[in-house]
């Protein structure tokens, strides 16, 4: 049953205060500098009435979001606005590997002075994403949403394929092995944009399938390239503007180009821009496509639905093998450690993830069929559908879902809170070929997990594309 | 007076960069570029390729023709030449699968007419437009389809395959001449985008096997076999008074999206064309180029009802929208031609008036696809059970002569002749293995600046050339596919999902020739470097 939406939207930085650990790499960086601000920015949509429904979505410059994290913010919310239904918010990550820890810990050795602690940092990223959450809501008003759908090549697969049948992740193909990219890309960028009841644009939602990366190595703070996007959106449609980065299923895509490169540098040193600003100058001209075609076509009053569920995932089989290599490994770089504390900043990270790996099969010997709980979200807004998952999703799982989807656009969005510093979800020929996306300790939940989330995902948006909503 | 002063200075400034431009220009190492197009649209129906069953054209949508791109450097006898033909054509004929050959009866008028051009500098490429007339066989149209013209004509004019190809080797050749004869000074410049119009039409399914098109929207969907490659490769050509003449575009997608038109069309690149004229002045001239495609096509897998309204909204409904719509072929269009328009002030400012240029021509043998005796088995198998229903359809037909009053009566007919020879050809492709197990195929590279060219006659799965365009010392590697007259070659991944492209009947060759045409054309390349 359609209904009036009500929009309300807030943007909040979420700059840390420096120097700062940042994470996504397995070495340890300080970041000294903030090259760019970070920020959240919050969207609320509401029905109201007996079939009324509510979705809080927050887009955070962040490389994962801690599930215990997510829980913190919805208490926080929850402590001010006792009413709502606290389960209906989430949050995503943009992947961006210059943003800092978030995982309370287990990722880092980070010095205990001099630099800005995980604790601290996690206190005022709930304080931040929390108060703009509450400001959202109440500045929630009559609005109306578009949307669109255009194109943009900013995601490689950025996995290998060698003569041999193996894989790799990012190497090299400029060789005379090299075979092919293992999987495919999803080069749609789906859009949504939002007026208020006076007709002004206040946001626009932008679906990439590819993580901010670009600039992953860097000791510094960065956005990467959703800031050039933010602000390029800003400089078109007004600095009010509020902008929402979601990575669609994107964990097997990199924005890094993988072969041509020396073209693609050409192409940016003749324009004059930056690697994340010509990711964001394709992106912005993919918005602008459906700007121009869909902003007579706005919808104030339509069917919108949230369902949200615990979803339980089959975790991926730790063999015995897996068990004993990764043992080694942590035994060796413990002994490393203590008999060198610096071969920590290297170290440590590698350690505790093959370390986890240890503790899976060890409780898999108690229980033999261990399931990871997702937290799964699926909104029908009006034709379309947004569904969410914790993972570094590989791209066939979410070709799969929009393939099969009854909506007319499927928003995938990824890395909506991770189980500790997140975790790949690969296929079956990403296992099959190898590399380090698709081996076990990078993976909590394997292929077939990945097929029961499809599935389950496709089910839900049936659900609400049913005449009778279950 | 200080407006006199700025005039004078600007004058000073505009003389001395036209005056470079032009004695650059005057030096014989200079490129020379002369262009032409030529109108290959038939005057009467003709067989439409690109279908198992006939069609015999009824009308035209829009012209067929092929653009002509003229390269000289250097002077005299010894002079670097390339003459670069692209034809709304499904593939070129070129003796490799059968007698007819277009390629050599535009080189042989074209050597006829200008002495000075050597067969191996004329390098002819199809866009793959599967709307255009039938050229890859002189045979009787029975013994291509089954049917004969007159009966598919039903006793009104047609044109068959073997006056075609003679008509259209004419009109290219004067196109060439003309072009040839227009050559003047003038400077390229390289550029890359992005159009997200070639998408890999493999679908793999969850049991392991592969399907050409097809549902995605199936639990049985796995995953899009291969990988696609959206990058535009683009070559801009100026005179010396850096305006532009015309572009060569390169894209990694065949021109099919009219497909099972009755109606001649260039697909689009018609629209690509007109768009562009309309953009950048109407004597530009467009070359267009499919690099490595084989399982590409412009049809989309996932999403097409989002991509149909967008159609839609974007204005271009008049004509249907969807699979196979007009619409279709101008959001290509308009993809194409904002890319190239937005790079059109910065190519404009990075002329190159001298770029290096080189052209080989090599014949290069690659290994036949090995074929197993129950590949064998089972193709006969089918041309058995083809050539019944052929029979009987044909029976039919001679019992019932008033179906032919049925438009398009021929169509099963002609799909299952067209079947059985399919299926024939897989013994025939075995027997010669066993005699001749290498093919020799042509293959161009052209550098031209800081890009190569690098051409090849098949359908070649996108994983070839993204091989090539990984290991070339170039910034830029064109690939260039359909410069003769087609046949698949697929991945060994592609053989073991075992969908239409590689299987037996569609290929003459298979990974080990793929491998052997990378490996033979990078070291051509690298000649070069």
């Amino acid at each position: 049953m359609a209904s009036q939406l009500y929009i309300g939207s807030r943007t909040v930085d979420i700059t840390p205060q420096l120097p700062v650990a940042v994470t996504g790499q397995f070495h340890l960086r300080i970041a000294e500098i903030a090259e760019t601000p970070l920020i959240a920015t919050v969207m609320v949509l509401e029905t109201r009435g007996a079939e009324g429904d509510l979705a809080i979505m927050v887009s955070c410059d962040a490389l994962y979001i801690p599930t215990d994290l997510v829980a913190l913010v919805r208490q926080a919310v929850k402590k001010q606005l006792p009413d709502i239904d606290e389960n209906k918010i989430f949050l995503n990550a943009t992947h961006t590997h210059t943003a800092p820890v978030l995982a309370l810990d287990g990722e880092y050795l980070i010095p205990k002075t001099g630099v800005t602690q995980v604790k601290d940092y996690r206190k005022f990223f709930v304080e931040k994403i929390s108060a703009a959450i509450v400001g959202a809501y109440h500045d929630r008003s009559p609005g109306s949403v578009a949307w669109g759908m255009s194109y943009a090549v900013a995601g490689y697969n950025r996995r290998i394929v060698y003569a041999d049948g193996t894989s790799g992740m990012s190497s090299k193909t400029n060789l005379p092995e090299f075979r092919s990219l293992e999987g495919s890309e999803d080069h749609d960028v789906n859009t949504l944009f939002f007026w208020n009841d006076q007709n002004k644009l206040i946001s626009i939602v932008v679906g990439v399938a590819s993580p901010s990366q670009e600039v992953e190595g860097r000791y510094a703070v960065n956005a990467d390239y959703w800031h050039p996007v933010r602000e390029g959106i800003k400089e078109k449609y007004g600095k009010d503007v509020n902008v929402l980065g979601w990575a669609a299923a994107a964990g097997d895509i990199t924005p890094h180009i993988r072969y041509r490169k020396e073209a693609d540098d050409r192409m940016r040193n003749l324009r004059n821009l930056s690697r994340t600003e010509e990711l964001a100058r394709r992106i912005i001209l993919a918005v602008d496509e459906s700007y121009d075609a869909v902003a007579t076509e706005r919808h104030s009053e339509l069917v919108f639905k949230h369902q949200v569920e615990e979803l339980p995932l089959p975790e991926r089989w730790v063999t015995e093998k897996n068990y004993l290599e990764a043992k080694a490994f942590v035994t060796n770089a413990k002994e490393q450690i203590a008999e060198d504390p610096k071969a920590a900043d290297a170290l440590y990270r590698m350690m505790n993830w093959q370390e986890r790996t240890v503790k899976r099969y060890e409780k898999q010997l108690d229980n033999p069929k261990p399931m990871y709980p997702m937290d799964l979200h699926v909104i029908r807004l009006g034709d379309i559908a947004i569904c969410t998952n914790e993972f570094e999703l590989f791209s066939d799982f979410g070709i799969r879902m929009m393939a099969r989807s009854k909506a007319l656009q499927t928003f995938v969005i990824q890395l909506t809170g991770s189980s500790d510093w997140g975790s790949y979800l690969p296929t079956q020929r990403a296992v099959n070929g190898g590399a380090y996306s698709a081996i076990i300790h990078s993976n909590i939940v394997g292929p077939v997990g990945g097929q029961v989330l499809v599935d389950r995902t496709v089910e839900v948006i049936d659900q609400l594309w049913d005449k009778e909503v279950k | 007076m200080i407006f006199l002063k700025h005039q004078f200075f600007t004058l000073l400034f505009l003389s001395v960069i036209s005056f470079q431009g032009y004695t650059q220009s005057e030096n014989e190492d200079n490129l020379k570029v002369g262009w032409s197009t030529a109108d290959i649209t038939p005057d009467m129906p003709v067989l439409v390729a690109g279908q198992f069953h006939a069609r015999l054209s009824e009308g035209v949508m829009d012209p067929v023709t092929a653009t002509i791109l003229a390269l000289e450097s250097g002077e005299g006898t010894n002079s670097e030449k390339t003459i670069w033909i692209s034809c709304d054509l499904v593939g070129i004929s070129d003796g490799m699968r059968a007698t007819a050959n277009l390629r050599d009866e535009i080189r042989n008028r074209v050597i006829k007419a200008i002495p000075s051009i050597l067969p191996e500098q004329i390098i002819v490429n199809a866009t793959h437009t599967h709307a255009a007339p039938y050229v890859a066989s002189t045979a009787s149209v029975e013994d291509i389809y089954g049917v004969s013209l007159e009966q598919m004509a039903d006793g009104k004019p047609a044109m068959s395959p073997s006056d075609y190809i003679p008509f259209a080797a004419d009109k290219i050749a004067e196109g060439v001449i003309s072009a040839w004869g227009k050559r003047k000074p003038g400077g390229m410049s390289l550029g890359l985008g992005h159009a997200v119009v070639g998408l890999n039409r493999l679908q793999a399914l969850k049991h392991g096997k592969s399907r050409m098109y097809g549902n995605t929207n199936s639990p049985e969907f796995s995953h899009i076999e291969g990988y696609e490659d959206h990058s535009l490769n683009l070559m801009y050509f100026w005179d010396i008074n850096k305006q532009l003449t015309g572009i060569i575009i390169n894209i990694a997608s065949p021109s099919q999206v009219s497909e099972h038109s009755y109606e001649l069309s260039a697909d689009f690149w018609h629209d690509t064309k007109v768009a562009l004229r309309k953009s950048l002045g109407d004597s530009v001239y467009v070359l267009a180029q499919a690099s490595s495609a084989g399982d590409q096509s412009p049809h989309v897998m996932v999403g097409s009802k989002a991509e149909e309204r967008m159609q839609k909204l974007l204005g271009f409904a008049e004509e249907g929208t969807g699979r196979g719509s007009n619409a279709h072929r101008k959001y290509i269009a308009k993809q194409i031609v904002d890319e190239v328009t937005d790079l059109f002030p910065v190519m404009k400012a990075n002329i190159d008036w001298q770029p290096e240029f080189k052209h080989e021509m090599k014949l290069v043998p690659l290994s036949r696809r090995l074929l197993s005796e129950e590949d064998v088995a089972e193709a006969t198998k089918e041309a058995k059970t083809w050539q019944a229903e052929y029979d009987k359809l044909k029976a039919e037909v001679r019992d019932n002569p008033a179906m032919i009053e049925t438009p398009r009566w021929y169509k099963d007919i002609t799909i299952s002749y067209s079947k059985l020879r399919r299926g024939l050809v897989v013994s025939e492709r075995y027997e010669l293995e066993k005699v001749q197990p290498k093919m020799p195929i042509e293959v161009h590279v052209v550098r031209i600046g800081d890009a190569v060219f690098a051409t090849n006659p098949f359908e070649l799965y996108l994983d070839y050339g993204m091989q090539m365009k990984a290991q070339s010392p170039a910034i830029q590697t064109f690939i260039v596919q359909l410069t003769g007259s087609g046949s698949y070659l697929p991945t060994k991944r592609s053989i073991e999902g075992g969908a239409y492209g590689a299987v037996p009947a569609s290929t003459l060759m298979g990974p080990k020739g793929g491998d052997e045409l990378v490996e033979e054309t990078l070291s051509i390349i690298n000649t070069m470097w």
